[in-house]
């Protein structure tokens, strides 16, 4: 009999990959053999579209019971350190305590509760108990007994005719309790233990958004009328939460960017926003790593970093097919010391606890690191992420300003760009274009002289020995020709637009070849510029390509503008034609045809605090542009100042209206061809076709 | 606590209804989906309501609260209405049964008003029972489900455009006429009221019971009446609440065991799955609810890829084994704990004989009508229940007589089992490039020579890879009409003789070809893409970059494009194939006028690849039973299962009876997220490993349709593959040509694989080191004996 082990010593280094899954399965129980997962997880990447990930939590146990205990539309769980689960067991009245393994340790508050919502353990295994109809918070000791009962503030502060409806609660350090109500649009009721109950004031209240729409009816409607809109009162937090470090977290429904918060002693929001909220937000929890978990009502568990910044989001809603791991009411999350997630389904009466992949805890084990300044140690983790998902944008990110701080800047350039990490970009820029300079400058000296000597030389030959006489006459033949000469023109035009409108008004300067091909050269410009520019000054996405809508909207700007700006003169005693107008418009691009090359370069060789130089360049070509196209429509029609004026703002009317009128057409024509649509449908249905 | 409300609320029943029932209003009816799980119970009381009336039948799951459903302590489930039990002086007993046929170990008796029939095993005296008999009965049921629980055959019809009509042998007035057979009775039976009716034949063939419905025994002589659904003996095997120990074998994934314990009513449905999967020709986009309203977060449950479904009481060692033989690809298994709807559990088949379907009248979709299907399926519908005893009382059981039941009836051919690792490549991609695409090369030929001469010295001694993405255009640019190999690639020239040079070395390469899917941007012909039942183009629509909408090409063409594609390529001299598509997807669907069923769609592929079986080397992605003998492979063997709250065990149960017959290969082990359990279950069920290499990194894929290919690159996995190949050959080589007799999860955590050539296998999945049969397994680990 042979004896085998999954990996002899043999090939003991060719496995390092398997056996790093080990140390995360070696935690897992054989209860919980589930490979696969009834649900996909998605994470954000830098351009903030949404990516399929590896499986970042599995499903691990379902606890329905504790003991002989069912649950009944429980609202509320709290997790302690030493793995105790408590829930606030709503319909039967009561806390169930019990453990993973389904085990009752013991139930408290049977008879006190009336409806726990919300339920909270401290440090020392105080359990605090937000019960609405009982309206109380009551403090029970580890024993279950009853402590303290904490009822209605009696401070003027509170509000006279505000009830107290304690439906969530979580506890600091120091004892002070924070209070959601129910129907309190207040804030979250901060209260110190002193003296029974001692009423400190609103906390992390919400602010009523009002939005210019809002503005504008309060300005028009009258009293009445206000008086039915609906209110705009701020929205209470849903749910909240507290780490170790006493700060508060909050969920609230409707926020959209500002769902989460993460609120600090004095109430301000350390949370930039987050781009990815859930709709429907029913609890948040804060994790081990400087991370928080918030679990939408639908089944939805998001994962976000410190910053509110999406790691990931996985789970759903379980549509009947019963399947582990799908919610369908959620209430309540919480994460233990193993970063295993606990999921509250009021619907299902069930607790769902997942427990992390191998892949999350490396990268949790990556965030730490990194977030303690260990930037080196924080790239083998880092490297494994990546390993198992190279289109992980934040471990992109974090690798790419760990080489950083290691000064190795082509790599960190490579990663800050693949996670589309300007900042990172730039910085990594500014050392690689650096290293550039010093290795190259003598070189490039060197060759600016050696160029500047030889344009010198040619010049000295050819006032000498006039060598360049046939390249120049050859030149000015081509001159004579129109097309050239108008395209020149429009160098003449750039510099001095009184004359040059009246070369295009007059001297028969006006054309249609000439024109086009600068518009042709701008079209390619600005497909050139917008595609192939600079990392940082690209608007669009990497490797996104919409040349064919690029093209067909500047032919129909054109086009817009040159019909409704004729229309408009033939009726305001303008003295263009067409061709003059087109002429004009398209010679007042002469501009972006000088400096986009520029800017182009530029984009190339500048770092982000630099940028203002092509911001300015961008500023001036467009100005000159303006200046430009004004002149010219004031100079060509011979209008006054007040004219030009007016036919500038009755063009911009008229393609106003023109695209009214296109957008009416395409609405009725769509109509008609449902119609039409429905009707061969029902035939070709009734014919058996 | 004295009563628990059950488990299904509000919530869960609004969406349950949503996603079943359509209610438009144009034409005043209910229609329901093809998931009518059961409604049939719930209708009979709707038979008597007006004919056209709207009527709202509940489904299964919807229907216990409804119904008032309660569960009391001991978890039983009590129904408003509930009927009480039988006096005992009115029970049909087995006195009343007649024996109608006996073999040397089984004695059959059967009582024609219930069509019922209770086989008796000679040698043990135990029963196993097809109905509910009047002494089990616990009374807590209606009249309707007391009616079907005892009724051998119970139909839905479809009145009108309402499907919701159970019909059966106790609340429906009907006439039977039963006439002796050789080993049974023939039950002709005729349903007065509904005017329809059908011949039953039950057999016993020696362990065998059969069930069979004749085609042309089907009479429906009422316009507008038809039988919807057909499901043969509701309650074969049934047992009450956990009065026996035992479990329902399901086939969802591998296979997953049901216990027969106290489900305390917690679920409101059971298992209920379409053989083969569902029917794309009939499926509408169902109300989802997606993450932003954009992302399905719920990945597809499996697919039933072979027609079997089981029971087994451990105690009595007493069970069954069923085979849906005829029928089945229009059938689904259903597999009920106790809970759902009544105290008992049960498994059987329900055949659907024709189904009624949403016809929108325009292409918003806002008006809509139920059509019912012009023609029923033609179809003989058979169940053989393979009756087993004793030790083979059980799923190892199971697999063995599964495996039996294919061998002898020549459905499976034993193949050449010999080990390789499966390293299947990405050719290449597109992504967006000014006004088209171009291609993201990731893995060319001379990268996989590399690869291979890596591995090769390496110690990789024989490989099966699985080329994706090495036609012209990429691995979305299909169908594929001809060998073409992409240049980005290296051209088909390098392909061809990379293919040739390495079947030298025992790494055989075969081309990938989905030969069931059309990319819309690439073919901007509609005129050869299936349309669904209700004459919409059916279109799979997928959330990606550069390519986001296909069809499904015409099984006729799929089947001249394919022989096209194949003659051009064995022209050159290569002949390994894998075929992808069509091997796990059959759907009906209408063209020009006339409808084509599932049968017409299998039989298409089945042609195809009966005929290409001869000159060429044919692998299948996860193909479906009835195409096992045309594989060398099995490719994509699902290790787990779909993850049913209501399964308490997975089980290797296809595993166990492919082994040593097919060489199956797992899922890739690339995006397992636990791959050192992912690696034991290979131990355990004897699969293959299976990776997705590419060779450059597979951020090159970002702006790709791949870009779920979030982990490929090739030096990742180098060492991986040599560690799994070392391994995994050598437990392969102990069990070489061998099969799996006994497959047991003992008490201990290990798991204990016994192979008929006498190899042992215990795999231990537990954290700490077990002793066993005199050897230590030590932590996720195994050990060969």
């Amino acid at each position: 009999m042979k004896k085998r082990t999954l990996f002899s010593k043999r090939n003991i280094v060719s496995a390092l990959l398997a056996i790093g899954t080990f140390l995360v399965t070696v935690t897992s129980s054989v209860t919980s053999v589930k490979a696969e997962t009834p649900y996909k997880t998605y994470t954000v990447d830098g351009y903030g579209s949404v990516q399929e990930t590896q499986t970042a939590y599995l499903a691990y146990e379902t606890i329905t019971k504790f003991g002989d205990n069912f649950l009944s539309a429980p609202s509320d769980l709290c997790v302690t350190e030493d793995g105790e689960i408590y829930v606030a067991d709503t319909g039967n009245a009561r806390i169930v305590v019990g453990d993973i393994n389904s085990n009752e340790i013991k139930t408290i508050g049977e008879g006190t509760l009336v409806t726990p919502k919300g339920v909270f353990v401290t440090d020392d295994k105080h359990v605090y108990v937000a019960d609405r109809d009982a309206m109380a918070v009551f403090e029970f000791d580890a024993d279950g007994t009853l402590l303290n009962t904490y009822t209605k503030p009696d401070s003027p502060l509170y509000g006279d005719e505000l009830s107290f409806l304690p439906i969530k609660i979580v506890v600091n350090d120091a004892g002070i309790m924070f209070v959601i109500c129910e129907s309190n649009t207040n804030g979250i009721v901060e209260i110190s233990p002193q003296e029974g109950g001692t009423f400190l004031g609103y906390f992390g209240t919400n602010f009523a958004s009002t939005s210019l729409q809002t503005i504008i009816y309060r300005a028009i409607l009258t009293d009445e009328q206000r008086a039915k809109m609906v209110s705009n009162i701020p929205s209470t937090p849903d749910n909240h939460a507290i780490d170790d470090k006493g700060l508060i977290y909050t969920v609230t429904r409707g926020d959209k960017e500002s769902t989460i918060k993460r609120l600090n002693i004095a109430g301000n929001d350390l949370i930039d926003g987050t781009e990815r909220y859930p709709e429907i937000p029913a609890a948040i929890a804060a994790g081990n790593h400087d991370n928080l978990y918030v679990a939408d009502q639908q089944g939805f568990i998001y994962e976000y970093n410190n910053d509110g910044e999406l790691l990931y989001v996985f789970g759903g809603l379980d549509d009947g097919t019963q399947r582990v791991g799908l919610s369908t009411l959620v209430s309540a999350i919480d994460v233990d010391t193993e970063d295993r997630i606990y999921l509250l389904d009021a619907d299902k009466n069930q607790i769902q606890v997942y427990e992390p992949t191998e892949f999350t805890e490396l990268l949790h084990n990556a965030l730490y690191l990194y977030s303690k300044g260990r930037y080196t140690e924080s790239k083998e983790p880092l490297t494994k992420v990546l390993e198992m998902n190279s289109m992980f944008d934040y471990a992109n990110q974090a690798m790419g300003r760990a080489y950083f701080q290691e000064e190795n800047y082509a790599m960190a350039l490579k990663y800050a760009k693949l996670a589309k990490d300007y900042e990172g970009y730039s910085d990594a820029f500014w050392e690689v274009r650096n290293t550039w300079l010093k290795k190259n400058i003598v070189t490039a000296i060197f060759l600016i002289v050696f160029l500047w000597a030889a344009w010198k030389i040619i010049k000295y030959y050819d006032k000498k020995k006039n060598i360049l006489a046939g390249p120049k006459n050859w030149w000015n033949k081509k001159k004579e020709n129109t097309v050239i000469s108008n395209l020149l023109y429009t160098k003449y035009f750039a510099k001095h637009p009184f004359d040059g409108s009246y070369g295009i008004a007059r001297e028969g300067r006006a054309s249609w070849i000439a024109p086009t091909i600068i518009l042709v050269i701008f079209t390619a410009e600005f497909v050139i510029n917008k595609y192939l520019c600079g990392f940082l000054q690209k608007t669009i996405r990497e490797g996104r390509f919409e040349i064919f809508s690029d093209i067909g909207q500047i032919i129909i700007v054109v086009f817009a503008l040159t019909a409704c700006h004729y229309l408009v003169c033939t009726i305001n005693d303008g003295e263009s034609t067409v061709k003059k107008i087109y002429t004009y418009f398209i010679y007042s691009l002469r501009p972006y045809i000088i400096i986009t090359p520029i800017i182009f370069i530029l984009s190339h060789v500048l770092t982000e605090n630099e940028q203002f130089l092509i911001t300015l360049a961008q500023f001036v070509m467009i100005g000159w542009i303006i200046v430009l196209a004004i002149i010219a429509i004031k100079e060509v029609n011979d209008y006054t100042p007040g004219e030009t004026f007016k036919v500038i703002c009755l063009t911009v009317f008229t393609i106003l209206i023109m695209a009214l009128l296109i957008f009416i057409v395409y609405v009725l024509w769509a109509q008609v061809f449902q119609f039409i649509s429905a009707i061969v449908g029902e035939v070709v249905y009734r014919l058996g076709y | 606590m004295a009563t628990n409300i059950k488990k299904l609320i509000a919530l869960g029943v609004l969406s349950a209804a949503l996603t079943t029932y359509t209610i438009t209003p144009a034409a005043g009816v209910v229609m329901a989906s093809e998931q009518t799980t059961e409604a049939a119970a719930e209708g009979t009381e709707t038979a008597e309501t007006a004919e056209g009336e709207t009527a709202e039948q509940p489904e299964a799951g919807a229907g216990a609260e409804a119904n008032g459903e309660t569960v009391n302590e001991d978890g039983e489930v009590i129904m408003e209405g509930a009927t009480g039990k039988v006096a005992e002086s009115e029970w049909i007993t087995i006195d009343d049964y007649e024996m109608v046929a006996e073999s040397d170990t089984y004695k059959m008796y059967y009582y024609e008003p219930r069509l019922s029939v209770i086989l008796e095993n000679k040698s043990t005296g135990k029963f196993l029972e097809t109905t509910l008999s009047d002494e089990l009965d616990d009374g807590a049921s209606n009249t309707t489900w007391n009616a079907y629980m005892k009724s051998g055959i119970v139909l839905s019809a479809i009145i009108g455009t309402t499907n919701t009509y159970q019909v059966d042998m106790i609340s429906t007035s009907n006439k039977i006429e039963t006439t002796k057979i050789d080993n049974g009775v023939s039950a002709k039976i005729y349903w007065n009221e509904y005017k329809f009716g059908l011949t039953v034949n039950i057999t016993l063939e020696g362990d065998n019971l059969v069930v069979n419905v004749p085609d042309d025994s089907i009479v429906e002589e009422k316009e507008g009446t038809y039988i919807s659904t057909v499901s043969l003996f509701p309650f074969m095997g049934y047992t009450y609440m956990d009065d026996q120990n035992g479990y329902m074998l399901v086939p969802d994934g591998n296979g997953a065991l049901i216990y027969l314990d106290n489900k305390e009513g917690r679920y409101s449905t059971g298992f209920s799955q379409m053989i083969y999967g569902t029917d794309a020709g009939f499926t509408d986009s169902s109300v989802s609810n997606y993450l932003w309203s954009k992302y399905d977060t719920v990945v597809d449950t499996n697919d039933i890829i072979a027609p079997v479904f089981g029971m087994a009481h451990t105690d009595d060692q007493l069970g069954y084994l069923a085979i849906v033989e005829e029928g089945e690809k229009r059938a689904s298994v259903e597999a009920h704990p106790n809970g759902v709807m009544v105290n008992y559990n049960r498994c059987f088949a329900k055949f659907m004989v024709r189904d009624i379907y949403v016809q929108p009248l325009n292409q918003s979709n806002s008006g809509t009508m139920t059509s019912v299907e012009a023609d029923r399926t033609h179809t003989d519908l058979q169940v053989r229940y393979m009756l087993l005893e004793n030790e083979a009382a059980d799923y190892s059981g199971m697999a063995v007589a599964y495996r039996n039941y294919l061998l002898d009836n020549n459905l499976v051919q034993i193949k050449d089992t010999g080990y390789n690792t499966r390293v299947d490549f990405l050719g290449s991609d597109r992504e967006e490039f000014l006004m088209g695409t171009k291609s993201v090369p990731m893995t060319t030929t001379d990268n996989i020579e590399e690869i291979y001469s890596d591995l090769q010295s390496a110690g990789v001694s024989s490989l099966l890879s699985v080329y994706k993405g090495w036609q012209k255009g990429g691995i979305y640019n299909v169908p594929i009409t001809s060998y073409k190999a992409d240049s980005s690639i290296g051209g088909t020239g390098s392909l061809t003789s990379l293919i040739k040079n390495s079947a030298d070395n025992g790494y055989n390469i075969y081309l990938y070809n989905d030969a069931l899917r059309v990319n819309a941007r690439t073919n901007t012909t509609t005129f050869n893409v299936v349309k669904k039942i209700n004459k919409r183009t059916l279109k799979e629509e997928v959330n990606e970059q550069v390519y986001d909408l296909f069809y499904y090409l015409l099984p006729g063409k799929m089947q001249s494009t394919l022989q096209k594609f194949v003659k051009s390529y064995t022209n050159k001299g290569v002949n390994n194939l894998a075929l992808a598509g069509v091997t796990d997807n059959i759907f009906s669907f209408s063209s020009q006028g006339s409808y084509y069923t599932r049968y017409d769609t299998a039989n298409a592929v089945l042609d195809t690849v009966a005929g290409m079986d001869e000159n060429v080397d044919l692998v299948l992605e996860q193909p479906f039973a009835y195409l096992w003998d045309y594989t060398d492979a099995f490719l994509d063997m699902p290790l787990g299962s779909s993850d049913y709250m209501y399964v308490d065990e997975e089980v290797p149960f296809l595993s166990m009876v492919l082994k040593g017959i097919i060489p199956m290969y797992s899922d890739y082990v690339n995006f397992e997220a636990n791959k050192t359990e992912f690696f034991l279950q290979m131990v355990e069920s004897g699969v293959y490993p299976s990776f997705y290499v590419t060779y450059e990194n597979s951020s090159a894929l970002i702006y790709t349709n791949s870009s779920d290919l979030y982990s490929t690159e090739y030096s990742t996995y180098r060492d991986s593959i040599i560690s799994y190949d070392t391994e995994l050959r050598a437990v392969a080589n102990a069990v070489e040509g061998a099969h799996i007799s006994d497959h047991e999860k003992m008490d201990n955590g290990v798991t204990k694989v016994t192979y008929d050539n006498g190899t042992v296998i215990y795999v231990n999945y537990t954290n700490e080191s077990v002793s066993v049969d005199g050897l230590t397994v030590d932590a996720m680990s195994y050990q060969i004996k």
